[in-house]
Order: structure tokens, then sequence, then C-alpha cells
């Protein structure tokens, strides 16, 4: 009988691996297509591998908490002639003379790349320094799985500062004096987010505003909205009128956001998930509340659904609730602003009708933006107008 | 007892007269006179009409010898000086190195050139030549750097059924001595580690090799631990050797005597550099004479030619990156 391999799905963009969590079937079970077989873990949610058509389990390949690349072989189903064919194993592969015509469609474009020149010959731009790394380092790092910043501690003894091959070994070594622990796929994700993000100018504005109308407005409602949603839709409701300011720089171009999807920072065990309500420009405050707590508590059981998570224009962080009242948080690496909503406190406030002080609650809302894409004018202009909606929840 | 570079090739030369009576030796007052360098010193003597005086014709000598060696015979042609062997080239490169791919016949020649400079030769008698001879294929080239080597590379070039361009360099003959002569030696084609060493891997050959050792010494009395490769054969050329000392060291400076411009030294570092671009900690480097005819003058011969000191000097460059 033909066998069909259980291949590790696509699971969402930037997976590139998943842990195997359980077993659901045994080999011997008849099951069909569709159904749940394996469970699996990625750095953002747990998920399910499903059956890819009915049949009976030949056997898994996959051990328990092992990762497996997307697209490795998880196991095989015996199926019948008639699912083979269903499923496409008797498609011939397509002709290599198409992709052929298309790569060379593609390298006949004109490339207008700048490239550094000694005495008109390219060069490496990092050829020299501190941050050169030679092709034995490098080659030792990905060995290893390292990336540039993990030397960050390391002083360098060659030329400039360069860490030498002697330097990154013995640096090695002292670490397996130290205690290690294996840090959580989710640990290194956010790791290598922040990494990237960090390779741009990033900076900070922040301003005062007056929570009073906003509590008002969330004591009056049912179910009640909260304060991170407010600052969210008053991004989104900023960024319709404006998107440029939240696109990406990439070369020369500006790259507008296509949809206004804005994402909001979970706390999740060892990490930080971003759930993103799509297009929430669209829908009113009130709307959104429900997918919004839903969101959140899919978040916190790290079970988000893969069309919740990524593609994000720009993401709200309320470290407020850490008793925080100011922050300077890094955008996530494919955005240009983070938004962030400090914790509010009670501060006196010239009341110049009463001739007074009066008690009033205020907190700090932070804007970090990618300084190549906007400057602090635009960025103050961007968090005034998100403020001034903020006053007048009732336009959320 | 002791036994100069100089007198191992002509021990050398009397081994393989007395062992095989296919072999016999060619070239300009190589029999009485015992050959401009006494290289020959007696054998004319001791093997009476296989020790011939050749015409001052470079072209016809390797001509007869290929011709010889065509009919049976293992001839062994020496040039009085490397320099003058351009004059025998063509005969070298298109007549010896492509008979066996033209007719299957083999070509057991070896051509002797005294090479490389002493003080005060200057440009006709001083020059390298060896990375003009690799340059074709069918021709194996060696640069003994050591009194046994010299013995024992010269026995098997003339075992070898190629043509062999023996590099013999002048500057050892009488300085380089040994204790006796070795009863066993590497095969053609192995590299020698001459010293062993962690820090930088220096490739060379031949008289340099000496250079090496000595900047090898100078750089550990600053706590660096150098490695020296002593090539032994440019061609074949031990990629293997180099590559495994580059994999401890991560430093690679070549260092030849002859001219930088396609040279030894810039095949070894391509070959580095394409077969294992990631061993190298540092951009390979290399250090040959200046890319001018060789002075006469002993001082700026001295400044021309690689040094112990200048050796030492790119090795600390080098070692520093």
């Amino acid at each position: 009988m033909p066998q069909i391999p259980i291949i590790m799905p696509q699971l969402g963009e930037s997976i590139a691996e998943a842990a195997i969590i359980s077993f659901l079937v045994q080999p011997g079970d008849h099951v069909e297509g569709g159904q749940d077989l394996i469970e699996v873990e990625t750095n953002k949610a747990t998920m399910t591998v499903t059956a890819p058509c009915s049949g009976r389990i030949e056997s898994f390949s996959a051990e328990l908490n092992e990762s497996y690349a997307v697209g490795d072989v998880l196991g095989k189903i015996e199926v019948t002639a008639e699912e083979a064919k269903r499923a496409g194993l008797d498609v011939p592969p397509p002709k290599i003379g198409d992709t052929e015509t298309l790569t060379r469609q593609q390298s006949d474009g004109k490339s207008s790349r700048v490239e550094p020149t000694i005495r008109g010959l390219p060069v490496p731009a990092n050829a020299t320094g501190a941050s050169y790394m030679s092709p034995r380092l490098k080659a030792r790092m990905h060995e290893l799985g390292l990336s540039a910043a993990d030397l960050a501690g390391i002083a360098g003894s060659g030329a400039a500062g360069r860490v030498t091959i002697e330097d990154f070994e013995k640096f090695m070594a002292n670490l397996e004096q130290q205690k290690l622990t294996k840090a959580s796929s989710m640990r290194v994700a956010v790791a290598d987010a922040m990494r990237r993000s960090w390779t741009r100018p990033l900076a900070t504005v922040g301003l005062p505003v007056v929570l009073d109308a906003l509590l008002a407005h969330r004591k009056a409602c049912n179910p009640k909205p909260g304060p991170a949603l407010y600052a969210l839709r008053a991004l989104a409701v900023a960024l319709s009128e404006n998107s440029a300011v939240a696109g990406r720089l990439v070369g020369a171009n500006i790259v507008h956001p296509s949809s206004i999807d804005v994402g909001f920072a979970v706390e999740a065990e060892d990490g930080v998930l971003v759930p993103v309500i799509r297009a929430s420009d669209k829908k009113t405050l009130k709307e959104l509340v429900l997918r919004y707590d839903e969101l959140v508590e899919l978040a916190r059981q790290r079970k988000l659904p893969a069309d919740a998570t990524g593609g994000s224009v720009a993401t709200v962080t309320n470290f407020g609730t850490f008793g925080l009242i100011w922050a300077t948080p890094i955008p996530l690496p494919e955005q240009t602003l983070v938004l962030g909503l400090g914790a509010g406190r009670k501060m006196p406030h010239w009341d110049e009708a009463k001739g007074q002080f009066v008690p009033v609650t205020e907190a700090y809302l932070t804007l970090s933006f990618d300084h190549r894409v906007l400057d602090g004018g635009a960025a103050g202009r961007l968090l005034q107008r998100i403020a001034a909606l903020m006053k007048q929840p009732e336009l959320l | 007892m002791s036994i100069t570079y100089l007198e191992a090739i002509r021990e050398a030369q009397a081994h393989a007269l007395r062992d095989d009576p296919r072999v016999f030796i060619y070239g300009q007052d190589v029999g009485a006179f015992g050959g401009a360098f006494k290289a020959t010193k007696n054998l004319a003597k001791e093997f009476p009409g296989r020790v011939f005086d050749a015409p001052i014709s470079e072209d016809a000598m390797v001509g007869l010898a290929v011709g010889a060696a065509i009919e049976g015979m293992r001839p062994i042609v020496e040039m009085q000086f490397a320099d003058f062997s351009t004059v025998g080239f063509n005969q070298v490169v298109n007549q010896a190195a492509t008979l066996f791919w033209r007719t299957q016949v083999s070509c057991p020649i070896t051509v002797r050139l005294p090479f490389g400079g002493t003080s005060g030769s200057g440009p006709f008698h001083s020059q390298c030549i060896e990375a003009i001879y690799a340059h074709y294929p069918g021709i194996v080239v060696l640069t003994p750097a050591t009194v046994e080597d010299a013995y024992s590379m010269l026995l098997a070039a003339v075992a070898t059924n190629d043509p062999v361009i023996f590099c013999e360099h002048k500057f050892l003959y009488y300085h380089l001595k040994a204790e006796k002569l070795p009863s066993e030696a590497l095969p053609i084609g192995k590299a020698r580690i001459a010293r062993e060493g962690r820090d930088l891997t220096i490739v060379t050959y031949s008289a340099m090799v000496h250079e090496a050792l000595a900047a090898a010494t100078e750089l550990a009395t600053e706590g660096w631990e150098i490695e020296v490769v002593d090539l032994r054969s440019v061609k074949p050329l031990d990629t293997d050797t180099v590559v495994a000392s580059v994999a401890r060291t991560g430093r690679l400076l070549c260092v030849g005597e002859a001219w930088p411009w396609g040279g030894v030294t810039a095949e070894v570092i391509a070959r580095v550099s394409a077969e294992s671009y990631g061993l190298l900690d540092a951009p390979p480097q290399r250090l040959n004479a200046k890319d001018t005819p060789v002075p006469y003058h002993p001082n700026l011969w001295a400044a021309h030619r690689p040094t112990a000191r200048s050796v030492a000097a790119a090795a600390r460059k080098l070692l520093r990156f």
C-alpha cells in the first residue's frame, strides 16, 4: 500500500521549527483526513499537526520533546491507492525549464546597489575594526548557533579590538565552567527580534495625558475596555489619518502599511506575545473589547491563532501594569512604532476656573520610533494626536 | 663525520649510478672538472663512460636527455645555474612534460637546477624559477630544504617516471650540514612540519625554511608559537598538510624567495582561501622577494629577499591582526 508522509506544516510566519509535545494517536490507529495527530509547540503557541489524508498510521519517526523543522517528515500514513491519487502523489514534478526562465528574468533587472570600493575594487564595508568577524569566527559562530550580539561581552585583543578566534574560544571555554540553563524557545525568539530591531536608530518621546475622561468612560462600559485598548484604538485612529509615519524604510523607499493592524504586548511565561487586531481603525472601541479580551486570554494560554500574530504595523504596550511610569520600549523589527502607556498617578493640575490645584489621574504616553522614518516633530505630533483622542474616549 | 647539502647531492648521484645502469649524468663540465659547484666531483672517474660533458647548449642537453629517456635511460641533467635552464625551457615544457600524454612513453629525466640567491651573485645567477616549471602539467618540481631531503629526494627524482625539476639551493650548498645520510624519507608530495606551533602557520620551502625557523625562534622569545611547514615539493603541493596546519593556527603566512607574481605562495593562498576559507581568522599573507631583478650588491640583495627579520616582522603584523 502507498505511504504518505506526515510533514511538519508551516505553522505561521517566521516559524521555522516546532517541538513535539505529545502524540494524540498511536501507530496502527486508523485516522481521518484533518484529524489531529501530534501536538507541537512553537515559540509562539501550541498547535497540532493534522492527518494529510485518511489511512492507518504506519509509524512515527519523530520523537517526543525533539524539535523538527518545517517540512521535516514526522511519520507515515498507509493509505489506499485512491487516497494516494487524491493526495496528488501521481502528479509529475514541475518542469525545470519554467523556473530557469524566471531566474533569468529576475537577474536581468538592473541593480542600483552601492558598493563601497577601495581603488575601484569592491570590498566588504566592515573589513576592519571591532565589528570585523573573520571567516573562521563566522564559521564557528554559525556552528554553535551564535549571533553577533553574543560577542558583546568579549573584549577583543585583535586589531582595533576585533574578537580573534583565540578570544572567542577562551570565552566559550570560560562559559562552560559556569552554570548554564537552556533558554526557552520563547526567550530565544524575543532575543532574536530585539537584536534585529536594535540595528536601527531608535528614539523615544513622551507626553503626559490626563486619564479622568477615559476612566469615567471605562466605568460606564460593560464589558470594560482595558486602558491599553483605548491607547490601541487611539493609535489606530491617528494612523488612519496619516499612515506614512508607520511606514518602514527599505533602501530609498517608504513602505506604507496596507492595513492598520495593531498589536499589543501580553506578558506570557518567560517572554512577550503580541496578538494583533486586524484593521483596528475600521472598528469602534466597543466592537473591539471582546476580541481584545479573547486574544489576551489566548496569548496567556499560548494558543494564539496564526491569523492573530505577525504582520502588524505598530504595537501598544501597557508597561503601567508593572507600576512603571516611564519606559523606552523597542519596536518589533518589522515595525517603526511602539506606543507605551505608563501607570496612572494622582497629580495636581491647575484649574484656571476654580483658581486652585485639583487632583487628576495622569499617565505618560511614550512613543518609540525608528528615527530613519520619522523625526521628533512627527513623533511628537502623532503622540499629541493620540493623547487628544484618549481625552475624548467617546470618539473612539 | 658530517656531510653538506652539496655532498649529499653528489652522494645521491653516486648512489643512483651504482644502483641503476640506466642512469647517466650530462652537463657542462660535469666530467673531469666535477661540475661548476663540484656536485659531480670524481663521479666521472668512479663511473667511467656514464658522466658526460655537454656543449654550452641547454637546449641540446635536455633534448638529448629526452631522446635517451625514450630509449629507456634515466638521465640526470645538470644546469650550471637555474637561470640558464630557460634556454632549454622548450625541451622541458613542450617535449618532456607532454611526452607521456602524447605517446604513452614515459620521460624519466631529472634536471638539476642550482637555484636561489647568494650574496653578490646578481640577476643571472640567483633566480628562483620553480613556479614557471610548476605551472606546466606533467612536471614534478622538488625543492629540498635539508641535507637529508637533498639526498633522498634526488634519489626519488631519479626513480620517478615523470620529468623532475630538482631545485637545489646554492645558499645551502656549503652552509647546511648533517651528521649522516638518511636511510628513510617522506614520499614525494608530502610536506613536513618543520616546527610545531599554534599561533600562526608559515608555509615555505627550500632555503626560506631556515629563515622561517629562525624567525620562529625569535618570535618564541615573545611568547608566540609559530608552526613552520616545509613544502619539500612545490608540485605536487601537499594542500592537506597546509590546511591541517591552518586549522590549528587560523593564520597563514607564505614565504618564498621567488617573485610574488603568480608564484608558489600565491598558489598556496589561493588553495587555502578556496578550500578552507572558514579556517582563516586573519587574511592570509605572503612574503616574497621584491618584484625586481635580483641585485648584485650584497646590501641590496639582503633587502631584496625575505630574511628571518622580515619574516618575523610580517608574522608579527599578522599575529596582531
